[in-house]
C-alpha cells in the first residue's frame, strides 16, 4: 500500500494542477444529503447553482427542466425539510445534474429508500448514464446489477475486480448451490459455509451456498447472481479467506 | 441570487435569527430605558436636575465645591462611600444628585492638578506627578529615555486639555456605561457568538460541506461570501445594540444635554488624553463597537471553520473572549507575565472605556504608540490571521 501512487487524473492531468476546473465537470451526490430548514426545494437548487458558478438564467431553466425530470416540479415551493426521503434523494440528484456534469458521482444513493422510490431513482440514473460517466457506490447489489456497464468491487479503497455484470455471473458458474437441510443442521452448517440466502420450505431450510465443489449429495446447482459473486469475492477467494 | 445573499439568508435573514434579533432589540431597548430611568428617577426629576446643573456648569467654583462636599459627607455617613450605592439611594432628589456629581468633579480637578499618589498602584496621572517624575529623570540624566518622552508627551497633552469643567452629562455617562463596560460583552458579544457559530460548523456537522467542497465555488468564493455574511451579521447586531441603547437611553428624558461637553467631564473618561466631545466619543464608540464586533465575529468564523459542533464553537469563542479576564484575576505575577495578553485580550480591548478612557502608551521600535492605535493594529492582525486561516483551511479540506 505504501508504494501506491495516489493520484487522480482528469484527461491525463493531475486534478491538483487543474485548479477548480475539474470540479465543474463533476456532479456529486453524497450519502447523507442535508438541507437548510428555511430553504425550499427551489432555494436549494438555486443555491447549488450559485455554488457551481452557473449563470442565473441558465440555472433557472435547468432547475425547471430537472425538477420535471425528477418529478418534483410541483414541490419546489415546499420546504426541503417537508420532503420524504425519496424526494430528498431526487432533489439531490437534480442538484448533482444541474450543471450537466460529465462525471456523476453518487454515494449510496438509494440507502433508506423504499422499493418504489429505489426503482424510480434507478431509472433516473439510468436515463442519464447514456452520455456521461456515472460512478455509483453502493452496498445494495441489485442497484447496479441492472444498470451498470462496469462494476468495480472495492475494499478499503483497493479495487479487487472490475468486470461487466455478465462476467461476474459467468465467474460464478458451477459455484452456487441449493441444499435442503433441517434448522438444527443449519446451525452447525453455517459456521463453515458461505451462505447467500436461507428460505424455509415445507419444514426444511433451502440454503443457497457458495462453494467451489458440490457441498453435499442433495445439493443442486442454482443460477448465479451478482450478489453471489460479491460474496464469493469477499468471503471465498483464497486471499480473502482469512476474513 | 448570489452566494453572498444565500449566506446572509442562512446566517441572518431566516425565521430563527430574525426572531432572535427582535428579542435582542427588545432587550437592548429595555436596558437603555431602565438604566436611563435608574439614573435619577422620574423624567421630572431629570428636568429639575438639568435646570439646577445649568447654574453649575463651567470651571470649578470653590463655594459650590464646599457645599457639595458637605452634602457628600452627610450622604456617605448615611449610605457609605460607594458612589453607586449613594446614587441608588437618592432617587428623585435632583439637588442631592447634583451635589454628589459636583463633589466627584472637584475630586477630578484635584487629581488633574495634584495627580495620583506616587505610591498608588494606578497608572501615574496629574500635572504635579508628571512634573515631579520628569525632574526626577532629569536629575538622573535620563532625558533620552522612552519613559521621559512618554511622561513629557503626557504632560503636554494634559496641559493642552486643560482643567476639567463641570457639565451635565448624566445621560451620556449612561450611554458610555452601556457601550463600554462588561455588560455590553454579555449582551452583545455572547449573542454574536450564537448567531455566527453555525457559519461553517452547521455544514460540517450535517455533511452539506461535502457538496460545497466538491463544487466549483466551494473553496474560495464560498469563503468570501461567508466572510461578508459574517461581517453583515456582526454589523447588524452591533448597530441594533448601539441604536437601541442610544435611543432608549435618551428618549425617557427627551434630552441630549451635554452633547458638546469634553469627555473629561464623564467620570470614567476623566483621564482620557483625547480631546473629544461627548458626541464625538459616541461616534468613536459606535465605530469601535462595530470594529471590535467584526473582529470577534471573524474569530468566531475561524473557530466555526475548525469545528463540527455549533455549541463547541460558541464555547471556544466565549473562552477566547474572556480568557484575559481570567488571566487578569490571577494576581500580579501572572498579570505582569501576560500583560500584552491582558491589554489586547478581547475582554479589554473591546471596551471603549479601556481604550479611550486612559492614556496608556506602548513602546514599539523606539516609538510611543497610543493604546487605540496599537489595538487597531493588533485586532487588524488577528482579523487577517483569522481570514487567512479560514481560506487555508477550506482549501486543504478533503471530501470524505
Amino acid at each position: 500500500m505504501g508504494s501506491l501512487i495516489r493520484r487522480i487524473l482528469y484527461n491525463g492531468r493531475n486534478i491538483h494542477d487543474t485548479g477548480d476546473e475539474y470540479r465543474a465537470k463533476i456532479g456529486y451526490l453524497p450519502q447523507d444529503v442535508s438541507f437548510y430548514n428555511d430553504f425550499t426545494g427551489r432555494d436549494y437548487l438555486e443555491y447549488s447553482a450559485a455554488l457551481k458558478g452557473m449563470e442565473k438564467s441558465y440555472a433557472k431553466k435547468r432547475i425547471e427542466e430537472l425538477a420535471y425530470r425528477v418529478g418534483l416540479q410541483e414541490d419546489l415551493k415546499r420546504h426541503c425539510s417537508a420532503y420524504s426521503g425519496g424526494m430528498q434523494r431526487r432533489l439531490g440528484i437534480a442538484q448533482a445534474l444541474l450543471d450537466n456534469p460529465e462525471i456523476l458521482i453518487l454515494d449510496e444513493p438509494t440507502s433508506g429508500l423504499d422499493p418504489f422510490e429505489r426503482i424510480k431513482f434507478r431509472n433516473i440514473i439510468s436515463a442519464y448514464s447514456k452520455d456521461r460517466l456515472v460512478l455509483l457506490s453502493t452496498h445494495i447489489v441489485s442497484d447496479v446489477e441492472q444498470i451498470a456497464a462496469q462494476i468495480m468491487m472495492m475494499e478499503y479503497g483497493v479495487i479487487h475486480h472490475m468486470h461487466r455484470s455478465e462476467e461476474y455471473i459467468k465467474m460464478m458458474a458451477g459455484k452456487v448451490w441449493l441444499v435442503e437441510m433441517s434448522a438444527e443442521e443449519l446451525v452447525e452448517y453455517q459456521k463453515q459455509a458461505v451462505i447467500s440466502n436461507v428460505a424455509a420450505k415445507d419444514g426444511f431450510m433451502v440454503v443457497r451456498v457458495i462453494s467451489e465443489s458440490r457441498p453435499g449429495d442433495n445439493a443442486v446447482q442454482a443460477v448465479p447472481s451478482l450478489e453471489d459473486a460479491y460474496l464469493y469475492i469477499f468471503h471465498f477467494l483464497p486471499e480473502r479467506a482469512g476474513r | 441570487m448570489s452566494l453572498f445573499h444565500f449566506e446572509v439568508r442562512k446566517l441572518l435573514l431566516n425565521k430563527k435569527t430574525v426572531s432572535l434579533l427582535v428579542c435582542l432589540f427588545i432587550l437592548y431597548s429595555l436596558m437603555g430605558f431602565v438604566t436611563s430611568m435608574f439614573l435619577i428617577g422620574s423624567s421630572r426629576s431629570y428636568r429639575v436636575y438639568e435646570e439646577l446643573a445649568a447654574g453649575y456648569e463651567g470651571p470649578l467654583d470653590v463655594g459650590k465645591a464646599a457645599w457639595a462636599k458637605n452634602v457628600y459627607e452627610e450622604l456617605s455617613a448615611r449610605y457609605g462611600t460607594d458612589s453607586r450605592m449613594i446614587a441608588r439611594s437618592i432617587k428623585d432628589q435632583p439637588e442631592t444628585m447634583l451635589a454628589l456629581k459636583y463633589n466627584e468633579f472637584t475630586e477630578r480637578v484635584d487629581e488633574y492638578w495634584n495627580g495620583t499618589p506616587s505610591e498608588s498602584a494606578e497608572e501615574p496621572y496629574g500635572i504635579a506627578l508628571f512634573e515631579s517624575k520628569l525632574s526626577e529623570l532629569e536629575t538622573q540624566g535620563k532625558q533620552n529615555t522612552a519613559a521621559y518622552t512618554e511622561l513629557s508627551d503626557s504632560l503636554k497633552r494634559l496641559t493642552a486639555l486643560g482643567e476639567p469643567e463641570f457639565a451635565n452629562i448624566l445621560l451620556w455617562e449612561n450611554l458610555f456605561v452601556n457601550w463600554g463596560e462588561h455588560m455590553m460583552q454579555f449582551l452583545l458579544f455572547i449573542p454574536l457568538a450564537f448567531i455566527i457559530a453555525p457559519v461553517f460548523a452547521v455544514e460540517r456537522s450535517t455533511g452539506m460541506d461535502h457538496l460545497i467542497l466538491s463544487s466549483r465555488s466551494g473553496r474560495r468564493k464560498i469563503v468570501t461570501a461567508k466572510l461578508f455574511s459574517i461581517l453583515a451579521a456582526s454589523v447588524t447586531v452591533t448597530l441594533i445594540y448601539a441604536a437601541a441603547t442610544f435611543i432608549f437611553g435618551f428618549l425617557p428624558h427627551a434630552s441630549l444635554h451635554g452633547w458638546n461637553a469634553a469627555i473629561q467631564s464623564v467620570p470614567a473618561y476623566a483621564r482620557s488624553m483625547f480631546g473629544f466631545q461627548t458626541w464625538q466619543l459616541a461616534v468613536v464608540g459606535a465605530v469601535w463597537l462595530v470594529f471590535t464586533g467584526a473582529v470577534y465575529s471573524l474569530i468566531i468564523g475561524f473557530v466555526s471553520s475548525r469545528m463540527k459542533s455549533q455549541m463547541g464553537t460558541v464555547g471556544v469563542s466565549l473562552a477566547v473572549l474572556f480568557i484575559n479576564v481570567g488571566l487578569a484575576a490571577m494576581g500580579d505575577a501572572v498579570t505582569q507575565r501576560f500583560q500584552p495578553l491582558i491589554d489586547f485580550g478581547l475582554a479589554n480591548v473591546t471596551l471603549i472605556k479601556e481604550v479611550f478612557g486612559g492614556f496608556k502608551m506602548f513602546h514599539v521600535f523606539g516609538m510611543c504608540v497610543s493604546y487605540p492605535v496599537m489595538a487597531v493594529f493588533v485586532l487588524g492582525l488577528i482579523a487577517v490571521l483569522a481570514v487567512f486561516g479560514i481560506y487555508r483551511g477550506q482549501k486543504n479540506r478533503t471530501v470524505a
